[in-house]
């Protein structure tokens, strides 16, 4: 057990965090299972256009490594499959109708612990919940002919209103556990469980796993940061993570012999009023799932946070949130002249600096326009990794690998660098360049 | 409001398109800085900190304003003009020209530059274009500076990619240029009071050609510390006043604009370095070597280079660790400079172009460092 206080880092004061009670949302007509939730996965179509499915069924696979297939969580019928740029597939709508299952065999506590790792693969493989494996390197879905050194889960919630993960949990302790235990089936190493000292009662109980304990502003819930403090990897190692909710989701698949395909979602964001936990289908559509009217062309809608969330009109699948913001009302009158006391900002520049705990509710501007780097020393305040974010980016700028790779590539993934993107003077998109730095690494090989 | 913007909206596309295109740049810059640029984010992060490189630029402006006040001041006062007010005015008169042609010469060069590489006009010169001027005596000709800001904008900055790519500060590498090439207007003891027929040397100059201790020749010449820090002596515009420009370095750091590593460790740097020289004084002849340490740090252009120039986020080292090796061998540089050339009794501006020159190098091994310690981690 580890106990891991971080430092550096920043939690951006945001309005509209979600209160905690759960409510079910009743109706739900549509779905969208979207493919480009899994990065760098080309999906291989098993449905068509009008087909009918059942919760359960095989929508589509990774057209690489076809053992690796995607489920449908609800039962309906296909009513389009949207394409876009060079027909690349973004998602798969299903008109939702009365609920049937595809069966699958079910699991006792003592029967998963007398699982060989092969047979546990194939499960997990089989029950489409693989792609909830992730790993590091690349953040991508997990491979499936490497172990992994040990699997990491965060249950730190530090993103800017985050969902807090005992209420994602709630009266689920018992999922979680068994898909602990079967976790531990698809490893030798360890299973780390990070936990903060708000989620710490709710897997006081969970057996099997190491614990930590990490403290401090955002990203010391990104697991990429745990990692690097637990156990940090090399350009050999290679290990998997996966969100406490889908450990859960993994457990109620094996003990109902179901796909689970209902899940709590975090409305949030300073543009709701009704700002809740709801608990309805995955990949439900946002517009069902909040109460407010919503018009896209003065608020945005982000499935995830706001830092690395994405503008979408369903719910992604790693995603257990949705934020409502809004979007710039027009340009300002020499913005750069305001005394700000509403402004938002890391830098002390603004008078909104002389009240931090104040919440604000910033607009999508950008709030500037892009210019030369400027290496003031602050991006390295916010990345609590001994890696050097500035000279990681321009590494990958100038496409030198072996640079990249020095310099810590295989740790990092987008979502460690959006804090620096978010106090950019020279608004440098750094998580971008990061991503275009790992595809650069996977192509290499 | 709407106005305004539909207004902008349409200047904008009538230049772009229009036989005045090279003016974009230009009017882009104009154009936003009147009101926001009010573009979304389009990947996230999807909100977006409050800063932009104009209100960052801003504020080293007006982190600059208490050099220029106390400097136009001490231009009149020189030249011997009665009074608060009037003196001001006088030196105000003498600085406003340069300012002016120094901006009106580099913003073309960068509106030239801005529409061959279609960019905007970036907000660094805006910085470039006060800091030059207060680093000049009162008396250069405006021709000079022309020339002066010509080079530092062209072949100090543009000719590497434009800001952010240079290697050295811009406004000193048109300083190094006129120093360089007309030596007989910006050094030497005539230059300093803009008054015709009046001289005054600077008193680093004083001290450097006397031969006994340094604090007497300072005394006889009427240069005490506490003048020499409000900055009532013979010198350039916005170099003389140490308390002008710690008004200034206090904004900047409260902002968190310029790095304290980088001030702290030059200060260091310069202390220590005069406090050895002070050490070996005894053994050596000639007036700055008994110079007292403390003398170092409010005389000449030590603070102000100390404070604005040293910190220019783009010249300077770029990783922390780096920023305290860069600062203390500008420190040390300048002190050396000072007490181990006669010819030249300011070392700022070359510690500094020094320190511009390694920093690449220091960071280049900062970052060798971190990629050690990575491959080692687990061994």
């Amino acid at each position: 057990m580890g106990v891991f206080k971080l430092k550096k880092g920043y939690d951006i004061p945001l309005q509209g965090s979600a209160v905690r009670r759960i409510e079910k949302v009743l109706k739900i007509t549509a779905i969208a299972v979207q493919p480009i939730d899994f990065r760098g996965m080309r999906p291989g179509m098993k449905v068509e256009i009008g087909d009918t499915v059942k919760r359960g069924s095989v929508l589509f696979v990774d057209k690489q490594r076809p053992d690796i297939v995607f489920r449908s969580p609800a039962s309906g019928t296909v009513r389009e499959i949207v394409r876009g740029e060079r027909r690349v597939i973004q998602r798969v709508i299903i008109d939702v109708d009365a609920d049937s299952s595809e069966s699958f065999e079910n699991f006792s506590k003592a029967q998963i612990g007398a699982l060989a790792t092969d047979q546990a693969k194939k499960i997990l493989l089989n029950s489409g919940l693989w792609p909830t494996l992730r790993q590091r390197p690349f953040s991508r879905i997990a491979d499936l002919d490497k172990a992994p050194k040990s699997i990491f889960i965060s249950a730190v919630d530090s993103a800017p209103l985050q969902a807090e993960t005992d209420m994602l949990l709630e009266g689920r302790e018992q999922d979680f556990q068994l898909g602990i235990d079967f976790l531990a089936k698809l490893t030798d190493g360890k299973i780390h469980l990070s936990v903060s000292a708000k989620t710490e009662a709710f897997f006081s109980k969970v057996e099997g796993v190491e614990m930590h304990h990490f403290s401090g502003p955002h990203p010391a819930g990104n697991v990429g940061v745990q990692i690097h403090h637990i156990d940090r990897i090399q350009a050999s190692d290679l290990v998997w993570y996966i969100s406490p909710r889908h450990v859960a989701q993994i457990g109620n698949f094996l003990i109902e012999g179901e796909y689970p395909g209902s899940k709590t979602y975090a409305l949030t964001g300073s543009e709701l009023t009704n700002r809740h936990y709801v608990k309805a289908t995955e990949g439900a559509l946002i517009s069902e799932l909040v109460a407010d009217p919503i018009s896209t062309s003065t608020q945005r809608v982000i499935s995830g946070n706001v830092l690395t969330g994405r503008q979408s009109e369903a719910v992604g699948f790693y995603d257990d949130m949705i934020t409502v913001i809004p979007e710039p009302k027009g340009r300002r009158f020499m913005g750069w002249l305001q005394l700000g006391f509403n402004a938002n900002s890391f830098w002390p520049m603004f008078l909104s600096k002389l009240t931090p705990k104040k919440k604000l509710a910033p607009d999508t501007d950008m709030n500037g326009e892009e210019r030369a780097f400027v290496s003031t020393g602050e991006y390295e305040k916010l990345v609590p990794m001994d890696v050097l974010p500035v000279h990681l980016c321009k590494a990958v700028l100038v496409e030198d690998i072996e640079l990249m790779e020095q310099l810590g590539i295989y740790e990092v993934a987008p979502e460690d660098f959006a804090l620096c993107s978010y106090i950019c003077p020279s608004k440098i998109e750094f998580g971008d360049i990061i991503e275009q730095g790992i595809i650069a690494m996977e192509k290499e090989g | 409001m709407k106005f305004l913007e539909r207004l902008l909206n349409n200047i904008d596309k009538t230049i772009k398109e229009g036989p005045f295109k090279i003016f974009h740049p230009m009017f882009g810059a104009f154009n936003t800085m009147l009101i926001t640029p009010g573009h979304a984010t389009s990947t996230g992060p999807h909100i977006r900190d409050s800063i932009d490189m104009k209100r960052f630029m801003g504020i080293v402006i007006f982190a600059l304003v208490p050099s220029i006040l106390v400097g136009s001041y001490n231009v009149g006062l020189q030249a011997g003009v009665e009074g608060l007010f009037a003196a001001f005015m006088f030196g105000f008169l003498k600085l406003l020209p340069i300012i002016v042609v120094t901006y009106a010469v580099g913003l073309g060069w960068e509106m030239i530059f801005g529409h061959i590489n279609g960019h905007d006009i970036h907000e660094g010169f805006l910085v470039t274009g006060i800091l030059l001027p207060l680093t000049l005596p009162p008396t250069i000709p405006l021709w000079q500076v022309a020339v002066a800001v010509s080079f530092g904008t062209v072949i100090g900055k543009e000719v590497f990619g434009g800001t952010g790519m240079n290697l050295l500060n811009p406004a000193l590498t048109a300083r190094a240029f006129l120093f360089f090439t007309y030596p007989g207007n910006i050094s030497g003891d005539s230059v300093w009071v803009a008054q015709d027929g009046f001289t005054g040397a600077t008193p680093l100059a004083a001290v450097a050609s006397s031969t006994g201790s340094a604090v007497d020749t300072l005394n006889a010449a009427g240069f005490t510390l506490n003048k020499m820090f409000f900055g009532f002596n013979p010198g350039s515009i916005g170099e003389t006043s140490t308390i002008a420009i710690l008004i200034g370095a206090v904004i900047l750091l409260i902002t968190g604009v310029a790095s304290w590593r980088i001030m702290l460790a030059t200060v260091v740097g310069a202390y220590g370095m005069a406090l050895i020289v002070q050490f070996l004084g005894a053994d050596l002849a000639g007036g700055m070597r008994t110079l007292p340490a403390h003398y170092h740090l409010v005389m000449g252009g030590f603070m102000f280079g100390t404070v604005f120039m040293t910190t220019d986020p783009v010249s300077a080292a770029g990783t922390n660790i780096g920023k305290w090796i860069y600062g203390i061998l500008i420190g040390v540089m300048v002190i050396l400079i000072r007490a181990f050339n006669p010819a030249y009794p300011e070392g700022m501006m070359l510690a500094i172009l020094f320190g511009n020159v390694f920093s690449p190098l220091i960071d280049h091994f900062v970052v060798k460092a971190n990629i050690k310690r990575r491959l080692n981690y687990g061994k």
